[in-house]
């Protein structure tokens, strides 16, 4: 396993100073908004903005309408954005997994439409994997995907879908072959238009009460041949291709970044300053350790590696943290959580506690990954 | 990695392996040392490897230091290597001479202070060195000053790894004629020695995690190999997960070495190798069973060896009390720029 530390050049140096003197800007996107989980926080003028900035698919090769940049670049972009709180849900999923799965696997007519729209940030994407009885076990899905004339007739349903009422787009996972002795196989990526006929989309109200996951109902559906993703049954594979992008970066340390940061300026003044030293210096150091094992997964991925075990430790650790933070900083706040509460820090508090759970399983759940470590360990 | 670091790694790498088995260690935690071993160490010229070449060193720096320890960490080698290397790169930033055979160090400070002596405890490898550098607070930059092995009245301690780490007395007037060290902290002094035990728990947590492996995959319980239980498969995986968390922990701060942002990193490093090295060897002992319990059983070098080095040169406690506290201390809503600082050139 390979965690080589990275030093940034004054290219991403300078980078960092733009999107800092960009967000200064924009103080009135990160105070009306979610600052837990900000990468959960869908607010479509904001992703057009950071489109205009070239925010947006800044890997992306000039042809699409890309940047060129490198992982690195983006990485402080990114890191940047989430640290202050930025609301970057919309274009999320698009930029970070559908576009590199597009350009990996896309068709040049995929390409030429999607990656413009989705650099713009007008373009959203859901991903479709889950399902009523395919949970972490996602190679016992149903959906099914049948050849009809032009395509494809889609039948099935998929569940706890991020904002499928704000994405125009679904790449969904399907089986277009019975199942053969290899449950892997036979399995098909397709994009589907959400606004086609025959789709139902359903929110479910999460424990937080808030309404970004939805069931999908697929009717017939019908998507047309340039709309399957890839190669017809290589559909697992595709899928773990995306796991390195998926997992390792920062927004699987920084979901609540702004609750450490608020924190901090509570203890600083507080009576328990000297009591909570040694709890800070833990988180903190966990903080700096989690974000260079991320950059040097990003650094990896830049020189065209899929370093996917890395990302899986990334990814474990920390979502971890997050969720142990919150219990760390409770204790050393003395102050009652609650979302109207007077205290700005009550109100983080809250959040992080009430969106706590889903750190460790959106993405593959702590069990899954762990698995998957012990596969690459030699143990399964 | 560039190719001389590979030579190195190489060389040291055989060296260790040849003579670093449980009959050296025996001969070490029965109070002796394994001289011949020690012998083919020192005539490398490994304890100068951080030295400037005009100097007779390899040119490495501390971080060439560093790789060495971690070696050896790994190896479990029952010989000194953190404070002789350390301790030669010190005596060449003061600008004193070399010295024949190694010098271990103590730091000083006026709690250790007593009657017209100084009281240094747990002092490693003291009763085999020849000489002790002492590190004096001074106004800003320390001061140093080495003592010939003559001059001490040492007092045999063992740690938990049944390594020497020795109570030393010293007259106070052997400290007068100290020399400066200049623009180097007593306190940065303190770190190099900790990312040196942090570097050699990373080797050693390597270790721990590759015996624990092994051992999963050839113990049959139930009909087939424990590693196959996914109980185990799940423990395992988190112990390798603080593995490599420990060892980037520790390569960030080797990179950052001259940084503004050394102490942190270096803090990071050695608070990090602490919290893994109690996960992994609960990890390491629970696969094991009764059989790693044994002194017979390898695994021992390995946990004892984590379990010493954690508190020493400060544990996570001490380490995270200092780091938060500079936290707590850095201007209103600059803890991410100050982050940020980090990983920057």
């Amino acid at each position: 396993m390979n965690f080589e530390p990275v030093m940034l050049s004054e290219k991403e140096n300078a980078l960092r100073e733009e999107v800092r003197t960009f967000l200064a800007k924009q103080k009135h996107f990160l105070s009306n908004h979610s600052v837990i989980d900000p990468w959960f926080a869908c607010v479509p003028e904001f992703s057009l903005l950071l489109g205009a900035q070239g925010w947006i698919g800044m890997t992306f090769p000039r042809k699409y309408g890309g940047a060129e940049r490198s992982y690195l670049e983006r990485y402080v972009v990114i890191e940047e954005l989430l640290a202050a709180g930025a609301p970057v849900g919309a274009h999320w999923f698009a930029d970070r997994q559908i576009g590199p799965l597009l350009l990996r696997f896309g068709t040049e007519e995929q390409k030429n439409f999607f990656l413009p729209q989705i650099v713009r940030g007008e373009c959203y994407f859901s991903i479709g994997m889950s399902e009523p009885d395919s949970g972490s076990d996602l190679a016992s899905i149903r959906t099914k995907g049948k050849r009809v004339d032009g395509g494809w007739l889609i039948n099935g349903q998929k569940t706890w879908t991020s904002f499928a009422q704000n994405s125009r787009y679904m790449v969904l996972l399907c089986k277009t072959t019975a199942s053969s002795d290899d449950r892997h196989e036979g399995m098909s990526q397709f994009i589907v238009d959400l606004e086609s006929e025959g789709v139902t989309r359903r929110p479910i109200t999460n424990l937080a009460g808030e309404e970004h996951f939805y069931e999908v109902f697929l009717e017939d559906v019908f998507v047309p041949e340039g709309r399957l993703l890839g190669a017809e049954g290589n559909g697992w594979n595709q899928v773990m291709a995306e796991l390195a992008f998926e997992r390792s970066g920062p927004e699987r340390f920084l979901s609540n970044f702004q609750l450490l940061a608020e924190a901090l300026e509570v203890l600083r003044s507080s009576d328990y300053r000297e009591a909570a030293r040694q709890t800070i210096g833990l988180l903190v150091t966990r903080l700096m350790v989690l974000r260079q094992m991320s950059l040097s997964v990003a650094s990896q991925l830049q020189s065209g590696a899929l370093p996917v075990t890395e990302a899986t430790i990334v990814k474990d650790l920390g979502t971890s943290f997050e969720q142990e933070m919150v219990d760390c900083l409770r204790t050393q706040l003395v102050v009652e959580a609650g979302n109207d509460a007077a205290e700005r820090i009550g109100q983080l508090l809250c959040g992080s506690i009430l969106k706590s759970p889903s750190f460790s399983l959106r993405g593959g759940t702590r069990e899954i990954l762990r698995g998957i470590l012990a596969k690459g360990l030699g143990l399964r | 990695m560039n190719e001389i670091t590979n030579i190195i790694e190489e060389s040291v790498s055989n060296l260790f392996q040849s003579h670093a088995n449980s009959d050296a260690v025996e001969v070490m935690e029965s109070g002796g040392f394994p001289s011949r071993f020690w012998e083919e160490f020192y005539d490398g010229g490994w304890c100068g490897i951080t030295l400037p070449e005009d100097e007779g060193g390899a040119g490495m720096g501390l971080a060439g230091g560093y790789i060495l320890m971690r070696l050896s960490g790994y190896h479990a080698v029952p010989l000194p290597i953190v404070e002789p290397i350390i301790s030669t790169h010190l005596l060449s930033l003061a600008g004193l001479p070399p010295q024949n055979g190694f010098s271990t160090v103590a730091i000083a400070d006026s709690s250790v202070e007593n009657e017209g002596s100084y009281h240094f405890k747990r002092v490693p490898w003291a009763r085999h060195a020849s000489g002790l550098v002492v590190v004096i607070p001074g106004e800003s930059d320390a001061r140093l000053v080495w003592i010939d092995r003559a001059q001490l009245k040492v007092a045999e301690r063992t740690n938990v790894a049944g390594e020497p780490r020795d109570d030393v007395m010293v007259n106070n007037e052997a400290l007068k004629g100290a020399v400066i060290l200049p623009g180097i902290s007593p306190a940065r002094v303190l770190s190099w020695f900790a990312l040196g035990r942090a570097a050699q728990m990373t080797g050693a947590l390597v270790k721990a995690l590759d015996r624990t492996v092994e051992y999963a995959n050839e113990r049959k319980q139930f009909g087939r190999l424990i590693g196959k239980l996914q109980a185990l498969q799940q423990q395992i995986a988190v112990q390798a997960e603080y593995v490599n968390y420990a060892r980037c922990a520790v390569d960030t701060a080797i990179i950052h070495l001259d940084s503004p942002q050394e102490w942190e990193c270096i803090a990071a490093a050695k608070i990090s190798a602490g919290e893994a090295a109690g996960k992994v060897c609960n990890t390491a002992h629970a696969v094991h069973g009764a059989i790693g319990f044994t002194r017979e059983h390898l695994l021992q070098m390995s946990t004892r060896r984590l379990w010493a080095w954690r508190d020493e040169y400060g544990n996570e406690a001490q380490w995270a009390t200092k780091l938060g506290d500079l936290c707590l201390g850095i201007e209103s809503g600059s803890l991410w720029p100050w982050l940020t600082e980090q990983s920057h050139k």
